[in-house]
């Protein structure tokens, strides 16, 4: 059932879709989800899983949590996921989108997951962190599968849970390939995208395990520990080819959005910490880079300081037309007309939970944080997010969501009008699971998101 | 020096839990043994999911607890997952102990 393509109506035999245009057109509304649940941090004695949420309003289990994959071991702290193979690997032959490649942040543990029965997904493989820090790299975060079968995952820190962070390549079998950088290339490490056609890769910085992990520090961000730097990559040649010094304005530059289109050379970076969205893009052979949205922070009576906006998540419709992201501390979730990626155009916001939010329930349940990671159905029509950002941070600024749990939220969007309209009736409630309240990050589809599919 | 001192886990709820220790098992080692989960995450010392806070006791590391700053160590925060005890130890352990660790700079 999960291999079946009912898209594949042109010559070639791989996963996905041919363009991002045939993803719009061709794609069925999202069925199912796959979201990270966690328990790591927290006195729950049970490990990380991951949902699969009910998305579809027909199945009387809609908006449940119809089924959950345990990972083997605690203190994981499942963070970001991808899949072993997406549009970029359209071209390959009997490889499908079927395995969910699941690293710890914390742990270091990378988890793969067969998602062949896509409501009863299973537990295939383990990669044990000793294998992983043979490669002197450790706090996996973002998985991207690269062409012809084979995955990348970025890493924050080396074994000991410093500096410098890397890269680490799976082969189809799931097995530890290689490092894929030369050492040295960069200190820092978060998120990267790559656009082939282009032969470009991008990544930004978080800060080593042993600085984040623990909590946020001031003292840290003035040390200099935590980035503030993008770097443009020869994807072919695995070299920095470029690197672009945000300053203050950027500090602490996590999601690379690129735009879906092959032929582009945009893209987006939310500076989480500074509050600001960045906008690159390729000029006579050069990436610049411009700050295009500034959020501004607010007076709140129980903070000394303004609350910033701190934009933790952002992505790209799959038509390129919107930029959508979430103000976590804020507690807001905008959507950016980016039809001229140069001059962004705010559309429309919704305000709920965190510290501003208008909207302070759903269904009667009180929202203990802010809006977190996103995702956007692929005909760009219902947008969903989580509210947990990591469980240290959690506690810091949200410390009711270690009690409470988190929620996964729904909002309709009207890509004509450029519009989002809470959807009142929906709420899945993680604080309401058998082992304890669990908090809930990352959301992916089996049939490929806004935030995992790149085409050749 | 006792050879098996004994580790006197202290929940913020009140709650204690009096386990073995020998000289080779760390905080986290010993609780688990007795079937105690306490929180953790690399167990290599780098992300202080598993910080307990010294109440009584001298506990020794193998390698550098990399997730503690200096002030932290002398408020007496210690990480479970490689602290080894050598004499009797008290130890306040659970999420709560980490989540005072580092508190919100901005309120
Ligand atoms: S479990 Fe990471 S520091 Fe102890």
């Amino acid at each position: 059932m999960a291999t079946d393509h009912q898209h594949h109506d042109h010559e070639m035999d791989g996963p996905g879709y041919t363009t991002p245009q045939a993803a719009i057109e061709e794609s069925t509304p999202e069925q199912v989800a796959y979201v990270i649940g966690l328990y790591t941090g927290s006195d729950v004695d049970a490990p990380d899983f991951i949902a699969v949420v009910d998305l579809d309003p027909d199945s009387d289990t809609y908006q449940e949590i119809v089924h959950r994959v345990e990972m083997p071991n605690r203190g994981d702290e499942l963070h970001h996921f991808g899949w072993n193979a997406c549009s970029s690997s359209c071209h390959v032959e009997g490889l499908a989108r079927q395995h969910l490649v699941i690293p710890g942040n914390r742990s270091g543990r990378i988890h793969v997951v067969d998602t062949a029965d896509r409501r009863n997904p299973e537990l295939l493989t383990v990669i044990e962190p000793e294998e992983v820090h043979e490669y002197d790299l450790s706090g996996p975060h973002t998985v991207h599968c690269i062409p012809d079968g084979k995955i990348l995952i970025s890493m924050t820190g080396n074994a000991d849970g410093d500096l410098p962070g890397g890269f680490l390549e799976l082969n189809d079998e799931f097995e530890i390939e290689r490092r894929w950088d030369a050492p040295g290339e960069i200190e820092f490490n978060y998120d990267f995208w790559y656009q082939p056609r282009h032969d470009v890769m991008i990544s930004s910085e978080w800060a080593a395990p042993r600085t984040y992990q623990p909590g946020f520090d001031m003292e840290d961000v003035e040390a200099g520990e935590y980035g503030h730097r993008l770097h443009f990559w020869n994807w072919t040649d695995r070299t920095v080819e470029q690197t672009v010094e945000l300053g203050e304005e950027g500090l602490v530059p996590l999601e690379t959005r690129f735009l879906h289109s092959p032929e582009s050379v945009h893209g987006y970076v939310n500076a989480a910490l500074s509050s600001n969205i960045f906008h690159f893009w390729e000029e006579d052979d050069e990436y610049q880079v411009e700050k295009v949205i500034d959020f501004e922070s607010g007076e709140h009576a129980d903070w000394d300081m303004p609350v910033p906006a701190l934009p933790v998540d952002i992505l790209v419709s799959m038509d390129d037309r919107y930029l959508f992201g979430s103000n976590w501390l804020q507690g807001e979730v905008w959507m950016y007309d980016i039809s001229d990626p140069k001059t962004l155009r705010k559309a429309d916001s919704i305000s709920i939970g965190g510290y501003f939010g208008d909207i302070r329930e759903v269904q009667g349940r009180e929202l203990v944080a802010g809006p977190q990671m996103l995702q956007l159905s692929l005909d760009g029509e219902r947008l969903y997010w989580t509210t947990s950002l990591y469980s240290t941070w959690d506690d810091q600024f949200f410390p009711e969501e270690r009690e409470r749990g988190s929620v996964m939220l729904k909002a309709d969007v009207n890509p004509r009008k450029g519009t989002m309209t809470l959807d009142e009736e929906f709420l899945v409630d993680f604080g309401e699971l058998p082992a304890g309240p669990a908090r809930a990050h990352e959301i992916r589809w089996p049939d490929g998101d806004c935030t995992s599919d790149v085409w050749l | 020096m006792a050879p098996t001192p004994t580790l006197t886990l202290l929940w913020r709820d009140g709650s204690e839990e009096a386990v073995r220790a020998s000289g080779e098992s760390t905080v986290l080692e010993a609780a688990e043994s007795a079937a105690i989960g306490l929180p953790f995450g690399c167990r290599t010392g780098a992300c202080g999911t598993c910080a307990g806070r010294s109440v009584e006791g001298t506990v020794q590391y193998n390698r550098p607890p990399r997730a503690l700053k200096t002030r932290h160590s002398e408020a007496g925060y210690l990480l479970c997952c490689i602290a080894r005890p050598l004499t009797d130890c008290q130890i306040e352990v659970g999420a709560d102990v980490r989540a005072e660790m580092v508190s919100n700079p901005w309120k």
